[in-house]
């Protein structure tokens, strides 16, 4: 797993008010929070996390940092992404919401030159139950096991997480690629990583309308994945938006081969379907599915 | 958000990208005080596409003429939208329509440049034709070029061509659009070009650095200052009864279909937001949560209302705390004086929509004073159900919605 407790964290944004909520949270799940980044609060601290004005400063003070996640504004974290880059961290995770989606173009073109993975924006992050919180799951609805989410939402994901726990299934990861238009690490990413992870025994996607990210992840698990995946989508009950009517977005899906209908609940779990992949239609049938799948044999060996 | 045509054409002539004169008419008798030379097209100004089928653009060449077709444009709804404003605009003879656009693939996380020789109204029966080029990294004109060459122009078009593409492309990165668009671009016989119909959509979280583009969508009647629809009611069916509180888009979809799977029909939903703003705090939840709350309760369609928050910000008690103080204030609100007999109290109550409360907060902090044990403050309320299962709190929201029906 690309993600370990020895993970070093800092924080961009730590006196942003969802800073200064949640790195104390994650500091306190037992997550090496090292450092904070805050502009005007160089030489102060946290509750104890020390906070410099830069990026560069703040290595220099504490030693190398793996991960950095980040709370500061919107129009702010291009910027913020690009000094973390630059200062040499690999993994970053965006929790902001409603990042600019040429911002993430550009940010996301320098990542791919330095790989670097970034998750989000607009995500709670990943949690890695009984070890460690880089975002802002709620922890109380986690236990350790081998469940492994992947979703683009947050709340949502707490509810089916919950669901496993009441279950006696425990989770061995969650993230949340994020709810933007444009973000970073996809579905089939983390689906590769799940695969590979030894802990990871099956997979639950919760996915929503929007985009093609399901059905993406829908064609990469028939393709790539011998692990059980169970789905989950949301919004089969919400009118089309307007935009979905128009012409650049009828190009676009043109383009990449795929119908007008796509991004609909509809389209989704069709795609699931298709690929012989289990759908929940409610949160609470997601453990049942779980352990249905958990008792077949495995598909190939 | 989308821009009218004249605001997207209004952008286009301001980076060079040639439009026909122009002006709007706000008021058929505008007509009379035009300055530029018939033949004239007028256009109603509507953000739906496909107005000149349905006869949202007309052709005249006086002004008695002009008049009348602008009055019937201004009565004419485009699938239910009047125009405010139309755009009256100098005709012009054009050889060949062209279409182009510069989009953001969500997908593949990068612009891409649309162009296809086959432009016009039928764009879309022509969609084999279109090309693309993938903008990989930072823009540079030879993007434009491939486009052109891969539309197969050729000689002096190839420049002339690309050059617009890339005012386009401009335009885009600079005003952070989601969409820029001309089609047609028509080309005369001498070769020259002009951009005939335009359509530009700017990006809703870009709004707020592009605050001269907000002003616009004000102008023309939307909230471009407010384009996000968080924290504001949504409403679904018009007969429906049932309201729907919760956090964050994921779950309140997720809810909305538990309630219609289960037979009930949803009046009303309210997203209090995620947790994921840089502004996200305990306090912040609490009075989104109160707000929520008001907002819903003074909408009387709503018979039955479902609160379903899922947090780690804020414990049990915490939220209960705010659904008490909320239940509180409504029943001692100040319920006025009858007209007729000023000494008596009117009889109607302040109306409370029957509740089903649904709370999975963060655990109870170790310094609260009730020590991690969950108190009752809402179990003394006759008209709220609290409930711990999401599917149970589903199947009473809707059976209650059931009951008032029938009662």
């Amino acid at each position: 797993m690309i993600i370990s407790p020895q993970n070093k964290v800092l924080i961009q944004g730590i006196f942003e008010p969802s800073g200064m909520t949640y790195a104390p949270l994650m500091r306190a799940y037992g997550t090496q929070v090292v450092a904070g980044v805050s502009i005007g609060w160089g030489d102060s601290n946290l509750k104890g996390i020390p906070t410099f004005n830069l990026v560069d400063e703040a290595i220099a003070a504490v030693g190398a940092i793996d991960t950095t996640i980040i709370f500061v504004p919107p129009y702010s974290v291009l910027d913020a992404a690009l000094e973390a880059i630059v200062a040499g961290i690999r993994q970053i995770i965006i929790v902001t919401e409603g990042v600019p989606p040429l911002d993430m173009v550009r940010l996301l073109r320098e990542a791919e030159a330095t790989e670097t993975m970034v998750v989000g924006p607009n995500s709670p992050g990943i949690i890695i139950p009984g070890e460690i919180l880089l975002g802002t799951h709620p922890a109380s609805f986690y236990t350790p096991g081998t469940v492994g989410i992947i979703s683009r939402n947050g709340t949502l994901t707490y509810e089916v997480a919950m669901q496993l726990s009441a279950a006696g299934l425990g989770q061995s990861i969650s993230v949340c690629i994020g709810s933007d238009a444009v973000i970073g690490s996809s579905f089939p990413q983390w689906l590769q990583i799940l695969e590979e992870d030894d802990r990871t025994e099956a997979i639950v996607l919760v996915g929503e309308i929007g985009g093609d990210s399901e059905e993406t992840a829908a064609h990469y698990i028939a393709e790539a994945i011998d692990k059980p995946v169970i789905a989950y989508i949301a919004g089969l009950n919400v009118p089309r938006g307007r935009r979905i009517g128009h012409a650049g977005a009828i190009i676009d899906s043109y383009i990449l081969e795929l119908g007008p209908d796509i991004g609909t609940a509809d389209s989704k779990i069709n795609a699931f379907r298709r690929a012989k992949i289990p759908v929940a239609d409610r949160p609470s049938q997601v453990p049942e599915l779980v352990k249905k799948k958990l008792r077949q044999p495995a598909r190939k060996t | 958000m989308d821009l009218l045509e004249y605001q997207a054409k209004e952008l286009f002539r301001e980076v060079g990208i040639p439009v026909p004169p122009s002006q709007r008419i706000e008021h058929p008798k505008d007509i009379k005080g035009l300055t530029i030379a018939y033949p004239i097209a007028l256009k109603s100004q509507v953000y739906i596409g496909g107005r000149g089928r349905m006869g949202g653009v007309r052709f005249v060449e006086n002004t008695i003429d002009a008049i009348a077709a602008a009055q019937s444009i201004f009565n004419l709804p485009i699938m239910g939208e009047y125009p405010k404003v139309l755009l009256a605009e100098a005709k012009y003879n054009v050889e060949r329509e062209f279409y182009f656009a510069v989009i953001l693939n969500r997908a593949i996380r990068r612009p891409v440049l649309l162009g296809s020789i086959k432009g016009g109204i039928d764009i879309q029966q022509h969609a084999e034709q279109i090309q693309h080029v993938v903008v990989e990294q930072e823009f540079s004109p030879y993007y434009a070029r491939r486009l052109a060459i891969k539309m197969g122009l050729e000689g002096s078009l190839i420049r002339s061509v690309s050059d617009i593409v890339e005012k386009m492309y401009r335009l885009f990165a600079s005003r952070d659009l989601d969409l820029v668009e001309i089609n047609p671009l028509g080309i005369s016989q001498t070769g020259e070009l002009i951009a005939l119909d335009g359509k530009v959509s700017v990006n809703d979280d870009a709004l707020k650095r592009q605050t001269d583009l907000a002003d616009l969508i004000v102008d023309s009647g939307g909230d471009g200052h407010n384009p996000q629809q968080t924290r504001c009611p949504v409403f679904l069916e018009p007969d429906g009864q049932i309201g729907i509180l919760c956090n964050g888009t994921g779950l309140t979809l997720a809810t909305v279909d538990l309630i219609c799977g289960a037979g009930g029909k949803p009046a009303v939903f309210l997203n209090l937001g995620s947790e994921t703003q840089t502004d996200s705090s305990a306090e912040s939840l609490k009075e989104q949560l109160t707000q929520g709350l008001e907002q819903l309760a003074q909408i009387k369609q709503v018979r039955v209302l479902l609160v379903n928050l899922v947090t780690g910000l804020l414990s049990y008690s915490e939220l209960e705390t705010v659904i008490a103080a909320f239940l509180n204030r409504r029943s001692r609100e100040p319920r006025g004086v009858s007209e007729i007999r000023p000494d008596t109290l009117i009889t109607h109550t302040i109306r409370i929509p029957q509740m089903v409360v649904r709370l999975m907060g963060c655990p109870e902090s170790e310094t609260d004073d009730n020590n991690g044990t969950k108190t009752d403050l809402l179990s003394g309320a006759a008209q709220v159900a609290v409930v711990t299962s999401l599917d149970e709190a589903v199947a009473q929201t809707v059976a209650l919605a059931k009951n008032n029906n029938h009662a």
